[in-house]
């Protein structure tokens, strides 16, 4: 999109996966690209993973090149703790405004050396550890999280909340730290927005028959993903809330699904890629999956469920009827495809949810003036024909917010938009 | 020339300058070989520490530039970028990291100190030996080939063509459309396929961008990414047609298992056993029954059986579109033979996505009957067709029909493994063609500038495949930018032509096929375009010929050597 | 031997996991013992033979190989190099009179911090038992 005869400009909005890697492409195309993302740290869900199926390749180390050289291409300016409130105009003509909240820290300053969180007095539930772990008011998500700067909670934060503390802005050898910090309003204009918002999992608790928050030792499979990160709350260690290694562990597949009326496409390889990382992890664990119907379509991954059910993992088409708490673990009563009852015992429940369009879609939707399908999921043009276009031309949907789907169709979809909006501004 | 190295300490604030004695390093540093200043600060990263360097390395006019601070992958390129600023070559510039790997880690301030000068000595004798080098970029074709004249290769060229960017769009056989040109209703909208092509085939046919090519093939792709030379041959008369192209777009297709290889199903061998292309064909309003769904004896079937997953245990992979596609069956079946019984025999239902579930549920809400079923036998029975099946429990059950309509696992188009050959691209047990990455590159080929989209690169559906073709053009659009060099990577392979045996071992390990043969001269030679600086070549090497620019036994040497002392 | 033994471990890390591996074991401060010196190459992969003799050559009491685990290489296969030239190297140690616990292939990700520092710790201690480098006195 030509930007007031000058050169492209486009928004994106969010920086998991799609949002960098339409970035990447539409800077290295020499275009100028405002990535704007609500959290204060970006990478989206996959940063939150330590491994990816099906190659079991790190997540981490496979993201990492790609956030440094996003961090260093100057034709991308980064904007987290950001958020799009209006957008007007049409396609080669918008203009969005957007709301960047403080982050009370200097970026420019900050050299990332966590001093500043030892002194903080406050603890609370850390969000990106599932509220397996507790962070400061002042805090980074994890190690390695970028930007390499912390952020403060101001809800939790005691100076914001009228006391007189300081003690990370004296802890801080740089003046990093700075309490004046405003919120901050601007408008950008843009030929062109990106709307890659990704996915957010079921609530579990819509669903107490499974015992999540009711029973021990029933987690979700976000939950076992921190668990199992080298950089998670447990440093990579199986434990559980009581401090034990499971001996046996269940999974469960499709929860939500019936609520939610769709496949979530990837949750049936999520939970074999976690029974093969469990059974690598916990040697002599017994693992069983529960599942209606096995969706693992394309080239490689029936492949990698051959290997894992051949390494031992139990899978077990059944409908779950009952799930109650056996001593510290839980019992699954479930019925088979011959409508014969059983029931498994196991040391840990893991519950694969559907997933869901991002929070805030809907009100992004309304921001945008673009239709959501009635899963709360952006409404593509077409289905067939133009499924990263939306009906307002100039704006465009890559990844989860979508539909669900997996890394590589995620990617697909965000190098799509490119392709789109490149051939538009000829 | 003088070497003149100029060390410079950064403090970090107290990050560096509390754990080790900074001052201790400067004393034992000062008196090596070439340093001509050293001088510590307290930020070097930050505008005046930035600015403090930049002088500094006029003021000395320095020869060389060694920070010790952070980690190289936090601040080298802010570094350089002073070294452009001050007018040095960036490269002639290396990093010491004594925090993270030093200060951060050593809690014994003497200790630290000690492994802090190791490793600047280190970065002192390596820089020394550094070599000057320069950004090198080529002049690029921003055309592009597109090889199969199917949705996704007709998507490609749309997106692609443009005044500056003409598109060869070549197609084997005599028409534009692919399968999806055969088919009378898609998913999920039951719209017709060949409405859908004849409308995509408006902006590409009369484009004075694009040239098609039909009943042609493409006999020659040589070259490297931003640089291909093709050949397109036209099989009547053997005409050739030479050009250059920037990048390749493979769009190939799918073709389907030969059913012959499965006997069991009866097919070749029971009328009324129909393959889904046939019965897409059959269903064609101009075709030969004129759109009727009729058995061979000319009458309507009272009862038609849809077998899933045909030859997918033979394949060992899910071909994704087919439960979808046969769900559409149920549904023109029930659209145009209301009274006939359907029924579907699956294993697992592969619908995955925010719209397939409902478009099932529907389905089977119209009294479509689905059976659970792993193994199918199909066999003659009298007029008629029986089916034996086994659930995966151990049930067993048998159903009579009139049709019985396979759904067979998808291939890659059986041109694919003529292109993997041409283009030295590895292909999978299941045939499929080696991506770049599994999973953050999906239409990128292992070779770069060639893309693999829709049903070439894997099965997947129409909608899917146009996001692949579109894609593809977004990787070339944003990569082969008319009139715009490609800058190569600088730190790269060279052979040297002296040391050079001619063994080739080099061109064996090579990971992008970055290396060739050069007959004439019997030796090996590394093409910048391709080479990623990996130095898996210069560690092969026998003769020491291959090295990796900056990354060579010298520096390196150098840096042992130090540590060691 | 005894304890005013302070081995020399001379340490290639790979640019795109090791390094980054170390780099986050720096970031959490942990505790490496200083003993490792570092030297950054682009892959594992680049490591030939030759530089690690000299490394032997030049004193070293140990030496590291630090890659990618396998299948995650940046550069795809270079790290599979690393691990067949250390298979060989290993063999050809005892050659020269050094013991095969003086080298050590470890595979770091970037985001396994923690492990550096367990390899790191590991290695110096199996050196700190196994004494200097015997090459070191009958060549320098």
């Amino acid at each position: 999109m030509k930007n007031n005869g000058n050169s492209t400009s486009v928004l994106v909005i969010g920086a998991g996966i799609a949002g960098i890697e339409s970035s990447l492409l539409l800077a290295n195309s020499g275009a100028k690209v405002y990535l704007v993302e609500k959290a204060s740290y970006f990478g989206g869900n996959i940063i939150k993973w330590e491994e990816v199926f099906p190659n079991m390749e790190c997540a981490t180390c496979m993201i990492a090149p790609k956030q440094q050289e996003l961090l260093q291409n100057e034709n991308i300016e980064l904007l987290t703790l950001s958020q799009v409130e209006d957008v007007q105009g049409s396609v080669g003509d918008f203009t969005a405004k957007v709301k960047k909240k403080a982050r009370y820290v200097n970026l420019e300053a900050c050299i990332g050396c966590n001093e500043c969180f030892e002194p903080c007095p406050v603890e609370v539930d850390n969000e990106f550890e599932e509220r397996l772990s507790k962070r400061k008011a002042i805090y980074i998500p994890c190690a390695g999280a970028l930007p390499n700067a912390p952020v403060i909670d101001s809800a939790n934060c005691l100076r914001f909340k009228g006391e007189d503390c300081q003690l990370c802005q004296e802890a801080c050898m740089f003046e990093a730290i700075d309490y004046t910090q405003q919120d901050e309003e601007f408008e950008l204009k843009v030929g062109a927005i990106v709307v890659a918002t990704g996915f957010k999992p079921f609530d579990l608790t819509q669903t107490p028959q499974y015992g999540y928050k009711k029973l021990n030792n029933v987690y979700s499979i976000v939950e076992v993903e921190r668990i199992c990160a080298s950089n998670g709350p447990t440093e990579g260690q199986i434990i559980m809330q009581n401090g034990e290694t499971p001996k046996s562990v269940a999974i469960i597949h499709c929860v939500g699904r019936e609520e939610k009326g769709y496949c979530s496409s990837v949750c049936c390889m999520a939970s074999i890629k976690q029974a093969h990382f469990l059974k690598n992890k916990i040697s002599g664990v017994k693992i069983a999956q529960l599942y209606s119907d096995l969706c693992i379509p394309g080239r490689i991954y029936q492949r990698f469920y051959e290997e894992v059910k051949e390494s031992g993992v139990d899978f077990i088409r059944a409908t779950v009827s009952e799930v109650t708490q056996q001593g510290a673990g839980v019992a699954i009563k479930y019925k088979t495809e011959n409508s014969e009852e059983n029931t498994l015992n196991v040391d840990m429940l893991i519950l694969a949810p559907a997933i869901e369009p991002g929070v805030g879609s809907a009100r992004l939707a309304e921001i945008l003036g673009i239709p959501q399908d009635e899963h709360g999921f952006f409404s593509e043009k077409d289905p067939d024909l133009d499924s990263v276009d939306t009906s307002r031309e100039g704006i465009f949907i890559a990844g989860c917010a979508q539909s669900p789907k997996d890394v590589p169709d995620t990617v697909a979809e965000a190098e799509a938009t490119v392709g789109k909006i490149l051939s538009l501004s000829r | 020339m003088a070497k003149k190295i100029g060390v410079y300490v950064c403090e970090c604030g107290n990050n560096i300058a509390d754990n080790v004695d900074i001052d201790r390093i400067i004393k034992t540093i000062s008196p090596m070989r070439n340093i001509e200043v050293i001088e510590k600060h307290r930020l070097l990263c930050s505008e005046d520490g930035k600015e403090f360097l930049k002088q500094s390395i006029s003021d000395h006019e320095l020869t060389h530039l060694v920070v010790a601070a952070c980690s190289p992958k936090q601040h080298e390129h802010t570094f350089m970028s002073v070294c452009v600023a001050a007018e040095l070559n960036p490269y002639l510039f290396e990093m010491a990291n004594i925090r993270e790997q030093c200060a951060w880690v050593t809690p014994d301030k003497e200790e630290a100190t000690d492994k802090a000068i190791r490793q600047i000595a280190a970065a002192i004798a390596r820089v020394a030996y550094n070599e000057a080098l320069e950004k090198k970029d080529i002049d690029v074709y921003p055309d592009v080939l597109v090889i199969g004249g199917g949705i996704s290769g007709i998507r490609a060229t749309q997106v692609l063509a443009s005044p500056d960017r003409r598109v060869y769009l070549v197609e084997k056989s005599s028409s534009l459309g692919g399968k999806v040109k055969s088919f009378d209703k898609l998913f999920t909208k039951m719209e017709s396929g060949s409405a859908l092509i004849e409308n995509e085939l408006r902006s590409v046919e009369g484009n004075e961008n694009v040239e098609v090519f039909t009943d042609s093939e493409v006999t020659q792709i040589l070259g490297f990414f931003g640089n291909f030379e093709i050949k397109v041959v036209k099989k009547a008369t053997d005409e050739e047609r030479n050009f250059n192209v920037g990048a390749v777009v493979l769009a190939t297709g799918f073709d389907v298992i030969d059913l012959k290889e499965l006997p069991q199903y009866g097919y070749g061998k029971l009328e009324d056993v129909y393959t889904s292309l046939e019965f897409e064909e059959m269903n064609i309003p101009g075709g030969p029954t004129g759109g009727k769904i009729l058995l061979k004896s000319g009458k309507p079937p009272g009862s038609v059986a849809i077998i899933h997953c045909v030859g997918r245990e033979e394949k060992g992979y899910c071909s994704k579109v087919c439960c979808m596609y046969s769900l559409k069956f149920a549904r023109m079946l029930k659209d145009k033979l209301p009274e006939a019984k359907v029924s579907q025999l699956y294993s697992d239902l592969c619908i995955p996505g925010k719209a397939y579930q409902k478009f099932y549920e529907e389905t089977k809400g119209s009294g479509v009957e689905f059976i659970r079923a792993d193994k199918t036998n199909v066999a003659q029975n009298g007029k008629g067709i029986t089916l034996k099946y086994e659930s995966e429990t151990g049930s067993k059950g048998d159903l009579s029909v009139d049709m019985v309509i396979l759904v067979p696992a998808m291939e890659p188009g059986n041109d694919t493994s003529r292109f993997a050959e041409m283009l030295g691209i590895a292909v999978d047990n299941e045939g499929f063609l080696a991506q770049e990455h599994q999973k953050l590159a999906p239409v990128a080929s292992s070779v770069e500038g060639i893309f693999v989209v829709g049903c070439a690169q894997a099965p997947k559906n129409i909608s899917e495949s146009i996001v692949q073709s579109e894609a593809a053009a977004g990787k070339i659009l944003s990569t082969l930018v008319p009139d715009r060099k490609l800058e190569l990577e600088v730190k790269t392979s060279k052979i040297s032509e002296t040391f050079c045996t001619g063994c080739k071992t080099c061109i064996s390990v090579c990971p992008y096929s970055a290396i060739s043969f050069d007959d004439f001269r019997k030796i090996s030679v590394v093409n910048e375009a391709l080479c990623h600086g990996c130095g898996v070549c210069a560690a092969a090497c026998p003769s020491g010929a291959a090295s990796v620019r900056n990354f060579a036994f010298t520096q390196i040497y150098q840096e042992v050597e130090a540590l060691l002392k | 031997m005894g304890d005013e033994f302070t081995p020399r471990i001379v340490g290639f890390l790979c640019n795109w996991c090791s390094y980054a591996g170390a780099d986050l074991a720096g970031a959490t401060k942990l505790n490496i013992p200083s003993s490792l010196s570092v030297i950054k190459v682009m892959c594992s992969g680049r490591v030939d033979p030759s530089l690690i003799f000299t490394a032997y050559l030049r004193g070293a009491d140990g030496v590291l190989l630090a890659g990618c685990h396998p299948g995650d290489c940046h550069y795809r296969e270079g790290n599979y190099y690393a691990r067949r030239r250390f298979a060989l190297l290993e063999k050809t140690m005892e050659t020269l009179g050094l013991e095969p616990g003086r080298l050590m292939l470890a595979w770091v990700s970037a985001s396994e911090g923690q492990r550096f520092g367990d390899v790191t710790n590991l290695f110096t201690e199996q050196i700190r038992q196994m004494g200097p480098n015997p090459l070191k006195s009958a060549l320098l």
